[in-house]
């Protein structure tokens, strides 16, 4: 059985068709890779899935449950954590309290709190960065704050929202050794957007490629950059011809 | 039980804090005996009773960032339930205390359920005009004196510990004086328990705060509860305080500013804000007021300064006296 069932899902914002009957199943285990061009629908997806906004058309099934309907902080609870593409964490907080945020999901103990969030930071190999503020750290360590509280809430499945934009890369490099053992240390399945190619390439089992709020293609990540359609997304039509017209001669 | 391991713990304070909070926590407790004029006695008074208020504001406005300026309401209701059942049934102040602070939470409940759809300057004026609509309907309500307000009745047999009314001040300042430091305690659980966590992570980031499994709206109204706490029961012991209570006094929205004002000048979502920002607000307003009040021509112009250094410290420094402390000692450390 699916973990993540992902059924027909259409979202509109009045006229706008930003997803168009999007259908995926996610596994345990699984690192799937949400591709696309900008503007393609992948950030709405992903609203759409972890209860930000309401769909419009179809449903979402977790662990066998139908979250269609939940709020986003009860899809949370189910074990379902997303991250945002600029995550901005409590400026009151430091850093080690913002990661103890995400381990209160689990317990209403401070001290147990204070305990998972040192682990995931340690995990991260940020354990120095605890005491300190958000905004006295670099980008790359944010980033990993941002995924230490995601982990630190103990979820089945994390919901990457580009993850690796603004990173160089040696640090991308770093955050895919990151992410590999936040999915075989901890078995949590990961699904990923980016629209810079290479990380999610290097890390997908299976790929989903998203055009204009549609699914255009999903398999193997070597497979799916040969297909004609998802070139197409990415480099425009007259690329795609010139190739065909290059074949020919 | 951690929660009171919580309250107690103040090892995340630095140094400097814990022995100027000592310092003047032996002020306090020797301030009776000091040589002083009963005016300064009510200020120290005033300036315990808005510490308090300040405190429950903050745990709303301050560590949850939503600006609540309709508190007074609740002092009202606090003040009323006191009021009213002393004179009708003779309750003590100890009886209906809990249950004025049990009806104005339970009205919380009620005003802050919808309220908290609302956000930002929305939410603000929201809860003005909740606080207004009471203050109306009590003035019309003729169980509760109307306009005119309520009068308590002098019980005799001074000191009288049950009704709370006593012939000199120092009684009503050690009172108050263990309900500060109650109040303090309380404030201190508040920020090492899971929900102070949660609501200081809403304050700056709603959607992330829901990513980690917080129901938002919940804890705000957990929050909004809390304060109001803090505030009815003040608003109780103005009753007895005071011998005198109407709306105009109790529940205008002059007083919701004001017990806003405290946590906003002093630093709001610091422990020490709203103590901070009394200890200069409150002898500025009896002193100044006093003494502006007797030169023709110059009463009201204490409000002209509370407003101008309001909007000096909103312009300059958003955090609050305390924010130019934490910014010199983030200096330091560089």
């Amino acid at each position: 059985m699916a973990l993540l069932a992902v059924n027909q899902v259409s979202k509109h914002f009045g006229g706008l068709v930003a997803n168009h009957e999007v259908s995926f199943d996610l596994y345990e285990g699984d690192v799937l890779g949400l591709i696309g061009p900008n503007g393609a629908g992948k950030t709405t997806l992903f609203n759409c899935i972890a209860g930000f906004y309401p769909l419009t058309h179809g449903s979402v099934t977790f662990g066998g449950k139908d979250i269609t309907n939940l709020k986003d902080f009860q899809i949370a609870r189910l074990g379902l954590a997303r991250t945002f593409q600029i995550f901005q964490a409590s400026g009151d907080l430091t850093v080690a309290e913002n990661v103890m945020v995400g381990s209160f999901m689990r317990t209403r103990s401070r001290s147990l709190a204070r305990k998972s969030a040192e682990g995931c930071l340690d995990f991260l190999g940020i354990a120095d960065t605890g005491g300190a503020m958000m905004t006295e750290l670099p980008v790359a360590a944010q980033k990993r704050v941002a995924l230490a509280t995601a982990l630190a809430s103990d979820p089945k499945l994390m919901l990457l929202d580009e993850v690796g934009a603004g990173l160089n890369p040696s640090e991308i490099e770093g955050l895919i050794e990151i992410l590999k053992r936040i999915h075989s240390e901890r078995s949590i399945s990961l699904l990923l957007t980016e629209h810079v190619l290479e990380m999610v390439m290097a890390m997908s089992h299976r790929v989903i490629v998203l055009e204009s709020g549609k699914k255009i293609a999903e398999g193997e990540p070597a497979e799916v950059v040969k297909d004609p359609e998802v070139v197409k997304a990415y480099l425009g039509d007259h690329f795609v011809k010139r190739r065909e017209e290059d074949g020919d001669a | 039980m951690e929660a009171v391991k919580n309250a107690f713990d103040f090892a995340d304070m630095p140094k400097s804090e814990l022995t100027i909070a000592g310092l003047g926590m032996a002020f306090l407790l020797l301030f009776p005996v000091l040589p002083h004029s009963s005016f300064a006695m009510a200020t120290m008074i005033q300036f315990l009773m808005f510490s308090l208020y300040g405190m429950g504001w903050n745990l709303i406005g301050g560590y949850g960032g939503q600006v609540d300026l309709g508190k007074a309401q609740y002092v009202g209701i606090g003040a009323y339930t006191t009021a009213v059942m002393m004179i009708r049934w003779d309750v003590p102040f100890w009886i209906s205390t809990p249950i004025g602070l049990a009806l104005a939470v339970g009205w919380s409940f009620i005003i802050g359920y919808p309220l908290f759809r609302l956000k930002g300057h929305y939410f603000a004026i929201a809860t003005i005009a909740t606080s207004l609509v009471l203050k109306d309907l009590f003035e019309v309500w003729d169980f509760v004196g109307g306009a005119r307000g309520l009068e308590l009745p002098l019980k005799g047999d001074f000191p009288n510990w049950l009704y709370l009314q006593f012939r000199e001040d120092y009684y009503y300042f050690y009172i108050l004086l263990g309900l500060f430091v109650l109040g303090l305690l309380v404030v201190n659980g508040f920020r090492h328990s899971r929900l102070g966590y949660q609501l200081r992570a809403i304050k700056d980031n709603e959607d992330v705060a829901k990513s980690l499994g917080i129901d938002a709206h919940w804890s705000k109204i957990k929050a909004y509860a809390l304060a109001t706490a803090y505030v009815a029961v003040v608003g109780s012991f103005h009753a007895c305080y005071n011998f005198n209570i109407e709306p105009e006094d109790i529940m205008s929205l002059d007083l919701s500013v004001l017990i806003a004002m405290m946590a906003m000048l002093g630093g709001a979502g610091s422990m020490w804000g709203p103590i901070i920002g009394a200890s200069i607000l409150v002898p500025m307003k009896s002193y100044l007021g006093d003494w502006l009040g007797g030169q023709a021509g110059l009463a009201g112009l204490d409000l002209l300064l509370y407003g101008g250094i309001i909007m000096f410290i909103a312009a300059a420094q958003p955090r609050g006296v305390y924010g130019i402390v934490e910014a010199v000692r983030a200096r330091r450390r560089k």
